[in-house]
C-alpha cells in the first residue's frame, strides 16, 4: 500500500471518528434490524427448524448478518456519490492519483473506523442472545478469514452503485435499491436455503451471497473445510472481477463529465 | 393556504418538467424503485412457501402490509424528497435564499427535488395493493376505507420524514441520520405484524411515533385483525403528524443561523 493510499484511508478514518453520532447510528441501524429479525424468526421457528436452521443457529446467522451489514454500510459511499453529483469529480481528474484506488483507500478507512463498534455490538449480541457456537475452531478461523473479503467486496459494490450517479441526479434511490439487493441476495432477509432452486442458483451466482450466507455457512458447518476454502476462493475471484468491472465502467462513464466555465 | 398550495403545485410541476429532460435518469430511478419492492414481494413469496402464516397473518394480508409501506416510501420521494437535503442546506447556509422568498420554507424545501424512484415504488406498490386486496377477499364495499388508507399513508409518511429531517437544524451534519434511522426501523418492523414485537414497540409505534398508522392499522382493520374503531386513529394521526412536522420545522428555522465565515 502506497503512502498516498494510507493518507486517504487515515483522513476518512479520522473524519468518521470525529462524527461520533454517525458512528453510533451505523451500529444502531444494524441493531434495530437484528432485533426485528430475532423477533420474527423466534416466532417462525419456535422449537422447530426451517431450511436446516434451528433457533440457536438462526441467532448466529442473524448476528453474522448484523456484523457484515454494519461493516458494509460504514464506508464513504455518500461522499463518493456527492463528488460526482456536484461535479467535484472534475477536480479529482486533475489529481495525480488513480480515482478508483483513492476512493477504495477512503472506503477502507471508513470501514476500519466502524470495526471497533461493530465488534462491540457483535460481542454484546453474542452475550445477550447466546447463539450457536462455531462448529469447530478451524471453522471459526475460516469464518473470520471469509469476513475479511467483505472489505473489497463492499467497496466494489458501493463504487459500482455510486457510478450510477453519472446518469442519475440523486443517490438516495440507488442507495436503497443497492441495500435491498444486498439484503435479499445475501440471505439477510431470508436464508438462501429457503428459496426455490432457481433463485438459490441465481443468488449463488451473485457476489451478495458472501455478505451473510458464506460466513454463516462456514461458521455453522453447513459446508466442510474444502467447501469453506472453495467459497473463500470465490470471494477472492469476485473481489478482483468487480474491481476490473468498476474500472471498465468508470472509464466509459467519466466521459459524461462536462466542465462548464471559462 | 391557496397561495401555499399554488406554490407547492407549481414547484412540483416544474420538477416534473425537468424530469422529462433526463429520461435515462427517470428510467434508472423508477426501475430501482420497482426492484426493491419486487424483492420485498419475493421475500414474502419465499417466506410463505415455508410457513403458513406469520402471527396469524396470511400471505395476501402481508402483501397488503408491504404494499402500503412501498406506497408510503414512494410518496415521500414524489411529494417531499427535498426535505432530505435540509441537513446539507443548513450546513452550507443555503436556506438564506429560501427565507427571503414569499412562501413557506418547508414547502420550498420539499419541492427542491423529486425522487424518481417514487414513480416505481408507488406504481409497484399499487399493483401489490390490488393483488393483496383481491387475494385477501376484500370487496368493493371496503374501497372507501382503502382510499382513506392510501391518502393517510402518504400524508403521515411525508410528515414524519419532514419531522425527522428537521432534527438537522439542531444536530448539524450533512446526513439526515434520524430520518434514515426512522426509515430503517420502519422497514425492519412494520413490514411484519405488530403482534410479533414486545409491548414497548407497539406503544411507541401506535402512540409516540405513529408509524403503525402508515400501514399496519389500516390493513389490520380491513382484514379484521383489529376493531374498526382503530380506523379513526388513521386520519387523526395524519393531522397530528402534519401539525408536529410544521411546528418542529418552524422551530428549527428559528434556530437556523446561516453559515459562518
Amino acid at each position: 500500500m502506497a503512502s498516498v493510499d494510507l493518507a486517504y484511508a487515515t483522513i476518512t478514518f479520522k473524519r468518521k471518528i470525529a462524527y461520533k453520532s454517525t458512528w453510533l447510528f451505523t451500529v444502531l441501524f444494524g441493531g434495530f434490524s437484528l432485533m426485528a429479525g430475532l423477533a420474527v424468526w423466534s416466532n417462525l421457528l419456535g422449537d422447530g427448524e426451517l431450511g436446516g436452521y434451528d433457533w440457536d443457529a438462526m441467532k448466529a446467522y442473524l448476528i453474522i448478518g448484523f456484523l457484515t451489514s454494519t461493516l458494509a454500510w460504514s464506508g464513504s459511499d455518500w461522499e463518493m456519490a456527492n463528488r460526482i453529483l456536484d461535479g467535484h469529480v472534475a477536480i479529482d481528474l486533475t489529481k495525480p492519483v488513480d480515482f478508483q484506488r483513492a476512493r477504495a483507500a477512503e472506503y477502507m478507512g471508513g470501514m476500519a473506523a466502524t470495526v471497533p463498534s461493530a465488534i462491540i455490538g457483535t460481542a454484546a449480541a453474542i452475550l445477550i442472545f447466546q447463539p450457536a457456537s462455531p462448529v469447530s475452531p478451524l471453522a471459526a478461523v475460516l469464518t473470520a478469514f471469509s469476513l475479511l473479503f467483505i472489505f473489497p467486496l463492499a467497496f466494489a459494490i458501493n463504487f459500482l452503485a455510486v457510478l450510477s450517479c453519472f446518469v442519475t441526479q440523486r443517490f438516495l434511490g440507488i442507495q436503497w435499491a443497492r441495500d435491498c439487493l444486498l439484503a435479499f441476495f445475501s440471505g439477510l432477509m431470508i436464508p438462501i436455503a429457503l428459496m426455490p432452486g432457481w433463485l438459490q442458483t441465481l443468488a449463488w451466482c451473485l457476489p451478495f451471497v458472501h455478505f451473510t450466507t458464506t460466513p454463516a455457512s462456514i461458521y455453522l458447518g453447513r459446508v466442510d473445510t474444502a467447501g469453506a476454502l472453495g467459497l473463500i476462493a470465490v470471494e477472492a475471484v469476485w473481489a478482483v472481477a468487480l474491481w476490473i468491472l468498476a474500472r471498465v465502467l468508470w472509464s466509459r462513464l467519466v466521459r459524461k463529465v462536462t466542465i462548464h466555465g471559462g | 393556504m391557496r397561495h401555499v398550495g399554488g406554490v407547492y403545485r407549481r414547484a412540483l410541476v416544474a420538477q416534473i418538467r425537468s424530469i422529462t429532460e433526463y429520461p435515462a435518469d427517470f428510467w434508472v430511478m423508477a426501475s430501482a424503485g420497482v426492484m426493491w419492492n419486487l424483492l420485498q414481494f419475493a421475500f414474502l413469496t419465499v417466506l410463505f412457501n415455508a410457513v403458513p402464516d406469520v402471527a396469524g397473518w396470511d400471505y395476501h394480508e402481508m402483501v397488503l402490509l408491504s404494499s402500503l409501506l412501498a406506497i408510503a416510501g414512494g410518496s415521500t420521494a414524489l411529494f417531499c424528497d427535498g426535505v432530505w437535503s435540509t441537513g446539507q442546506m443548513v450546513l452550507k447556509g443555503e436556506i438564506d435564499y429560501r427565507i427571503t422568498r414569499p412562501a413557506p420554507v418547508v414547502v420550498q424545501m420539499a419541492t427542491t427535488h423529486i425522487g424518481m424512484q417514487g414513480f416505481g415504488e408507488v406504481g409497484f406498490g399499487l399493483v401489490m395493493f390490488v393483488y393483496g386486496w383481491i387475494g385477501a377477499g376484500l370487496g368493493l364495499a371496503a374501497v372507501p376505507v382503502g382510499v382513506l388508507a392510501l391518502v393517510c399513508t402518504a400524508v403521515i409518511e411525508c410528515a414524519l420524514v419532514t419531522l425527522f429531517c428537521s432534527v438537522n437544524f439542531w444536530l448539524k451534519g450533512p446526513m439526515s441520520n434520524f430520518a434514515f434511522m426512522f426509515i430503517d426501523l420502519q422497514n425492519s418492523a412494520m413490514s411484519m405484524p405488530l403482534g410479533l414485537f414486545p409491548i414497548g414497540v407497539k406503544l411507541v409505534t401506535l402512540f409516540v411515533v405513529p408509524v403503525a398508522f402508515v400501514n399496519f392499522v389500516p390493513i389490520a382493520v380491513l382484514t379484521g385483525h383489529m376493531s374498526g374503531w382503530w380506523l379513526i386513529g388513521t386520519p387523526v394521526a395524519a393531522v397530528l403528524a402534519v401539525f408536529a412536522a410544521t411546528v418542529v420545522y418552524r422551530f428549527g428555522l428559528r434556530s437556523y443561523d446561516s453559515a459562518g465565515n
